[in-house]
């Protein structure tokens, strides 16, 4: 159960959760699709700082952007999965 | 405030176990080169402060409108443009 | 990832089918390890086809560089030439141009090819080491293939095995996070050398003349005729003509092309593409549709698509096979020019939904091949007895006809028990095994019938007498009685409708004999549907493969049943039983779906109706518009009104470019537009002889119109313009780019948006010179004030009561166009001087030339040029966006110079050829600017007054660049017989504001010339080449002897060519701005075939030679002002663009097709000159067509320099 801060509207109060919940999971491994070139993101997360995560970018749709550290403003990601013990793994790719 | 969905203002931890098709604001998406337009289906295994999950759960690709995805998929409450509990993740509909 | 493949281009018989139709002469490219195998088998089958005898597919994934080791063992120079790829000119190019080191091989040499895949998609590559267009070339041969580019990570498997392949047609293509899918290759192939059993030339056994040239897919064709011997000998059913069974494998077993297999449901994609030489062909797929480009989700959404020579495409089926209805069964592909059809251009997709694991037989007793389920998906159930699974529960019989459906046909049979463990819950007529229509849609019902009828197609008394054409049955009477002029049938609709069709063949069973066919048995129609949503088994309106024969006998009713998802063009509906002998009579239709909640109102009387070509839309929600429907027609039979037949072919049955043309039944010759005096330059007026008896489409100033573009009818590419309006290229996609014009192939259906600014006429056309000529033409009449015959759009403004009459035919010449430069300008004016005048002009060093050309130019270069201090090139004009643009054009025509003063070239022709004395008059239309069409459209068209001028005469047209549209064509209207192939044509280039045009070797400020920096204080500078691409040309060789291109140009030509491989509009020369390189002039010197592009051997080509540094932004401006009906492609070597340069998210191509009069393109390299790897060298720009282009001298060069020229300034970026 999530509780509204009275002083916080909502959508600040739902973008701090997922940058949290980012935070929470610091050295996981995450797939991210943006809207925006290049369009997705697999790597780990190192950091979070504020609502950026910083991660080392193993795959993206461009290769000369891979084995770097990105970083990537979370208020931006549409939809991403975030690899847990309990959860599958993502999947390899091999070239 | 609730309605008959089981949410409640703000809290969408009602819709856990509920199969929901959820559209978010992205025109289109891009993995590795195929496009696709967000509609995503499925139960929703998990809700946070900021995000919820659909395990498993349907990516409406349109040559491949039911479409498995090989892991969970996490989305942004505030990516989220709308959703619904009454269109089941096996009903054909166009997407054009 | 590297990836290695060692290629062998190897000397292999190839046969074409199993009645034994082969090419002796085959070549291929094949993989080192399949070589002695392939060689093997096809020793032991010299009359069969060998599964190893395809073209080459190979695969590897986006990222890739992919390497290689080509080997020849043919005996000529040969190598591979990739289209998409980047990679190094001088390495890889597989060609030997310019001042490139050479890249193909010569025989039993090896050379490594390097090419970096920077995208997804399909890669075509092609010989150029022999690039002669007759049967010793290599292309026709086959020696074409295809790379097929994955999505990184991907991996592929064999459909039937599921183990790994190299190489082959068929895949199953796997990815870690995407759907696995079939992937289909499919190879367009023409004009290959066939030979039949006996070693000569096919005969057909109806004509007994020699058969249509080869039209296939993949090494393969099924030809009508083979098959209806076998009909005619008695081997196979018994009572059956030929055509109707043609598909039906319940007849003939399945035939040898491409048969692609799935599961319903399968993710697909097909990667099309064109390896043929010379036609540009439509590719059709029944029950699917695709998005014209897979990467933009609002680009149109198609179900038939014209592909040009060296073209390729990603069609990808949305909702996967079988559709969104799930529909299962045979559902054809096929080339939907009949005429190739007919030769044997299809195959099928054939959808399963029982698992095939090898143990199941069709019901013939051939064994089905196993069939993998993708892993990603369910398995199918395994078939059962009671179950089977299709094909096995149809009740058909093999040898016979395959069976009607159950249910659809009035007063026909039910269900078996098999059909009915089949079948859906609920089966009802023409929804048996699927229902496409969800619960609750509105349902819409239409009686049609299709009649026989005679037809009059103009006044002068051309006409069909066997017009065969759909009607309502509630108009079958007044259609009959002559109450009601016949029309094609469009029937209007909203989205979400069900419609429920009772169609009754009321057809003779005998098509009549005469000048144009022979007899022809047509007892069975249907109505066979593109674009909605149906069960192909029992609903095709057609006969193919294992399914039911959906049409029904003369005099039976069938009931079908469709769905419209959503908002749709105009479906085209025709016959699929005999089109090849009467669809050219008129058999085709459309419906059209509008946006829900629609209403649709007779556009005079405002009552409701729910059918017409021109009908006025209403909706509660979007703005009402006109909706007009226009079908292209060609191969029409049509007799003057003595009787006599017009451009009948060479014997009845024929297919060899019988007949004339046609819009909506109808046509209006130019060579009877001619008034009092004769002058060309009137033939569109409507003060001279009266409106044209073509669609007149009528709006009010204001209205927003809906244009419908169909092609009923029969074989050829047509170029539909618009003079003064345009429309989103993309009508869902607002970054698509504004046209004016659309090249259109037979079934393709284009819905053109847009508004009408200004009251005036407005020309539309089929503009190549031989469609024009013939009276493809018409007008869009939009009034200033009110009139009875229209009504006004119900939410727009009551148009002003009427003031003035209506202008009336008076048979004088129309009164001048009033002068558009009275009004005040606003913003910068830009002010050109132009005159035309009569010039030669030498098209290469070898002494081609044209004497009797005619030219614009500025007024300030015409005496260099007349003078011979300087060469003429087309004028191109350049404005920027904001700016006013007047144009003051002068005639300086005089008679004596024109070579035919009846207007009657024996050499090139166009059709029914005539009377049509020079006009001296001349003006200048341009394309896709803002114009008032009653002053500056450049013509004189309907009731707009005159715009042309006479000898000494000068008109100022105003243009407004309104938006920075890039190139746009001018041409002149005054006479498209006498002016336009001889050389009255230029472009104009809409810039981006404030941009500068700068001389790339002296950096000084330039009025014109084709290639120019544009220089910008917001945006980089940048290299512009103008392309001007032009056929139909009048050449003499340097002895002044008539060149009689394109035969004149074939290069290893045997001593007599077939001349009826000649269509009219093949004929003459042809180029890039007014030169051309014909390399039958360089083989003449050096009789080294792989050698013709050299320079090193030949220096530079006459046609441009664009020079630039590695990296330079580079835009190419294409345009193709002129003239004739044939499509060319163009391609440049090592280059790729965006499909659409204002959409980012748009398809890259290296090509861009259905370059005919009006087509224009701007192309902005990626990566700038030499791509995003920078490479220099020459990169060679060409023409796509073997047969009959680059011969004929459409190349040229882009030559980037990676180290700094002295008389090449580099760019200040």
């Amino acid at each position: 159960m999530t509780q509204q801060n009275e002083c916080q509207p909502i959508n600040l109060a739902r973008e701090e959760g997922i940058s949290a919940h980012f935070g929470q999971n610091i050295g996981k491994k995450v797939l991210i699709l943006t809207e925006a070139f290049p369009f997705m993101f697999i790597g780990e997360i190192i950091s979070v700082v504020d609502d950026f995560a910083e991660m080392k970018v193993q795959t993206t749709s461009i290769p000369a952007l891979e084995g770097k550290t990105w970083f990537v403003h979370i208020d931006t990601i549409e939809v991403f999965y975030i690899e847990t013990e309990n959860g599958v793994p993502i999947p390899e790719l091999k070239e | 405030m609730k309605n008959k969905t089981g949410i409640q203002s703000h809290d969408f931890s009602g819709l856990i176990g509920q199969e929901v098709l959820i559209i978010t604001k992205a025109v289109q998406l891009n993995l590795l080169g195929q496009v696709f337009r967000p509609i995503f289906c499925g139960t929703v295994s998990e809700v946070g402060v900021g995000h919820l999950t659909l395990t498993p759960v349907t990516v409406k690709m349109v040559n491949a409108p039911f479409y498995k995805f090989p892991t969970s998929l996490s989305i942004p409450l505030e990516k989220i443009v709308s959703f619904t509990t009454e269109v089941p993740c096996d009903l054909v509909f166009p997407l054009t | 990832m590297k990836r290695r493949y060692h290629v062998v281009a190897i000397p292999i018989r190839i046969v074409l089918n199993t009645f034994g139709d082969h090419n002796p002469n085959g070549m291929m490219y094949v993989l080192k390890e399949n070589e002695e195998k392939v060689k093997r088998l096809v020793k032991k089958n010299p009359f069969m086809p060998v599964d190893l005898v395809q073209p080459l597919f190979i695969r590897a994934n986006e990222g890739d560089t992919v390497e290689i080791l080509f080997e020849n063992k043919l005996p000529f120079h040969a190598g591979m030439h990739f289209q998409e790829a980047e990679y190094d000119v001088c390495q890889s190019d597989g060609a030997n141009v310019g001042f490139n080191k050479d890249t193909t091989i010569a025989p039993c040499e090896k050379i490594l090819y390097k090419l970096h895949l920077l995208k997804e998609g399909n890669y075509f590559f092609s010989d150029l080491g022999n690039v002669s267009s007759d049967q010793n070339g290599s292309n026709s041969n086959g020696l074409v293939g295809g790379l097929c580019v994955q999505s990184r990570f991907s991996w592929w498997t064999d459909p039937e095995t599921g183990k790994p392949i190299n190489s082959g047609q068929y895949a199953d293509v796997h990815h870690p996070l995407l759907p696995s899918f079939r992937e289909y290759v499919w190879m367009f192939t023409d004009e290959m050398e066939v030979n039949d059993l006996t070693g000569n030339r096919p005969i057909n056994h109806f004509s007994n003349q020699e058969e249509e040239s080869f039209h296939g897919a993949n090494y393969r064709y099924e030809p009508e005729n083979r098959r209806e011997q076998l009909v005619a000998e008695g081997v196979v059913c018994p009572n059956c003509e030929g055509e109707e069974v043609h598909h039906d494998s319940w007849v003939f077993g399945d035939p040898s092309t491409p048969i692609l297999r799935g599961y319903v449901g399968d993710p697909a994609k097909i990667r099309l593409f064109h390896g043929g030489v010379k036609g540009t062909h439509v590719f059709h797929y029944h029950v699917n549709q695709w998005f014209s480009d897979p990467n933009d989700l609002a680009s149109e959404i198609l179900d038939a698509q014209a592909i040009s020579p060296q073209s390729h495409y990603t069609i990808q089926p949305l909702y996967g096979l079988g559709s969104l209805q799930g529909s299962f069964g045979d559902a054809v592909i096929h080339c939907h020019l009949y005429p190739h059809f007919v030769a044997g251009m299809w195959g099928m997709n054939r959808v399963f939904n029982t698992l095939q694991d090898g143990s199941q037989c069709y019901p013939n007793g051939v064994p089905i091949k196993s069939l993998k389920p993708l892993p990603d998906r369910p398995a199918p159930p395994k078939p059962t007895k009671m179950k089977p699974g299709f094909p096995n529960f149809i009740p058909g019989k093999v040898g016979m006809k395959a069976p009607r459906p159950p249910m659809g046909i009035v007063g026909g049979r039910g269900l078996t028990e098999l059909e009915r463990n089949a079948a859906i819950a609920n089966p009802r007529p023409g929804a048996v095994f699927t229902d496409p229509c969800p619960e609750g849609a509105p349902v819409k019902e239409f009686n049609i019938s299709l009649i026989e009828i005679p037809l009059m197609y103009n006044r002068e008394g051309w006409h069909d007498p066997t017009g065969r054409i759909y009607v309502l049955d509630e108009d079958l009477e007044d259609i009959c009685l002559g109450k009601k002029a016949p029309e094609p049938l469009v029937i209007h609709t909203s989205s979400h409708t069900r419609y429920e069709i009772n169609f009754t063949n009321r057809l003779p069973h005998i098509l009549d004999g005469d000048a144009f066919q022979l007899v022809t048995r047509t007892y069975e129609a249907g109505m066979h549907i593109h674009f909605v949503k149906f069960d192909v088994l029992v609903n095709d309106g057609a006969n193919v493969g294992w399914n039911y024969d959906s049409s029904v006998l003369s005099g039976e009713t069938i009931q079908y049943s469709y769905y419209a998802d959503t908002e749709l063009k105009a479906w085209f509906f025709h016959d699929h039983l005999f089109p090849g002998s009467h669809q050219q009579h008129g058999v085709f239709g459309t419906g059209v779906v509008h946006p829900r909640f629609s209403k649709y109102l007779d556009s005079s009387t405002g009552v409701e109706v729910d059918q017409g070509t021109e009908i006025t839309c209403v909706n509660p929600l979007t703005p009402d518009y006109r909706d007009f429907v226009i079908f292209a027609q060609d191969f029409t039979h049509l007799f003057n009104k003595d009787g006599k037949p017009l451009a009948p072919p060479p014997f009845p049955g024929s297919p060899d470019d019988p007949g004339l043309f046609g819009v909506n039944y109808k046509n209006e010759p130019l060579q009877f537009r001619l008034g009092k005096d004769c002058d060309p330059a009137y033939s569109f007026s409507s003060y001279v002889k009266g409106d044209p008896n073509t669609p007149i489409f009528k709006a009010y100033e204001g209205d927003s119109i809906r244009i419908r573009l169909l092609q009923g009818a029969q074989e050829e590419s047509h170029s539909f313009n618009v003079h003064g309006l345009r429309w989103l290229s993309e009508r869902g996609d607002l970054n698509s780019r504004l046209e004016n014009q659309q090249h259109i192939g037979i079934s393709e259906s284009f819905t053109m948006e847009m508004n009408v600014p200004r009251a005036g006429d407005y020309l539309w056309t089929f503009e190549t010179e031989e469609d024009l000529w013939n009276g493809l033409w018409g007008l869009i009449r939009a009034f200033d004030e009110k009139v009875p015959e229209l009504i006004k759009l119900p939410d727009r403004l009551e148009p002003r009561e009427r003031s003035k009459p209506v202008p009336q035919c008076t048979g004088n010449k129309p009164p001048s166009a009033a002068d558009p430069t009275v009004e005040i300008v606003e913003g910068p004016l830009r002010k050109y001087d132009v005159v035309a005048f009569q010039t030669s002009i030498q098209y290469n060093s070898f002494g081609d030339h044209d004497p009797d050309a005619i030219i614009f130019a500025l007024r300030e270069d015409m005496e260099a040029i007349r003078d011979g201090k300087k060469e003429p090139v087309p004028l191109i004009l350049r404005g920027n966006m904001g700016n006013t643009i007047d144009v003051t054009l002068t005639s300086y025509l005089k008679p004596e110079l024109f070579p035919f003063k009846d207007g009657i070239y024996p050499y090139p022709i166009v059709k029914e050829q005539a009377f049509y004395p020079p006009s001296l008059r001349i003006s200048l239309h341009a394309q896709l600017l803002d114009y008032d069409v009653k002053t500056s459209a450049g013509e004189t068209v309907g009731f707009n007054g005159d715009q042309t001028v006479g000898p000494g005469e000068s008109r100022t047209y105003r243009w407004y660049v309104d938006s920075a549209v890039g190139v746009c064509g001018m041409w002149d209207m005054a006479d498209i017989r006498n002016h336009r192939s001889q050389g009255a044509f230029g472009a104009f280039i809409a810039e981006p504001r404030g941009t500068e045009y700068l001389d790339p070797y002296t950096l000084e400020p330039v009025t014109t010339g084709a290639n120019v920096i544009l220089r910008n204080p917001y945006l980089p500078d940048t290299r512009e080449f103008v392309i001007v691409m032009h056929d139909g040309v009048r050449l003499l060789d340097k002895n002044n002897q008539v060149i009689f291109d394109p035969v004149d140009g074939v290069l290893l030509a045997p001593p007599e060519i077939d001349e009826d491989l000649l269509d009219t509009y093949d004929q003459g020369s042809r180029g890039f701005n007014y030169r051309s390189e014909r390399l039958i002039n360089r083989y003449r010197q050096h009789e080294k075939i792989h050698d013709v592009f050299s320079s090193d051997v030949f220096g530079d080509p006459s046609t441009p030679v664009f020079e630039s540094y590695v990296g330079d932004p580079v835009t190419i401006r294409l345009v193709t002002p002129a003239e004739r009906r044939r499509a060319h492609t163009f391609h440049l070597h090592g280059h790729r663009w965006r499909f659409g340069s204002e959409n980012i998210h748009s398809r890259t191509e290296s090509y861009v097709g259905f370059n005919v009069a009006g087509a224009k393109r701007n192309l902005q390299l990626l990566g700038g000159a030499g791509a995003y790897s920078g490479f220099s060298g020459d990169f060679m720009y060409r023409s796509g067509n073997i047969r009959w282009d680059i011969e004929q001298g459409m190349w040229g060069i882009m030559r980037v320099f990676e180290e700094l020229k002295k008389h090449l300034p580099k760019l200040d970026n």
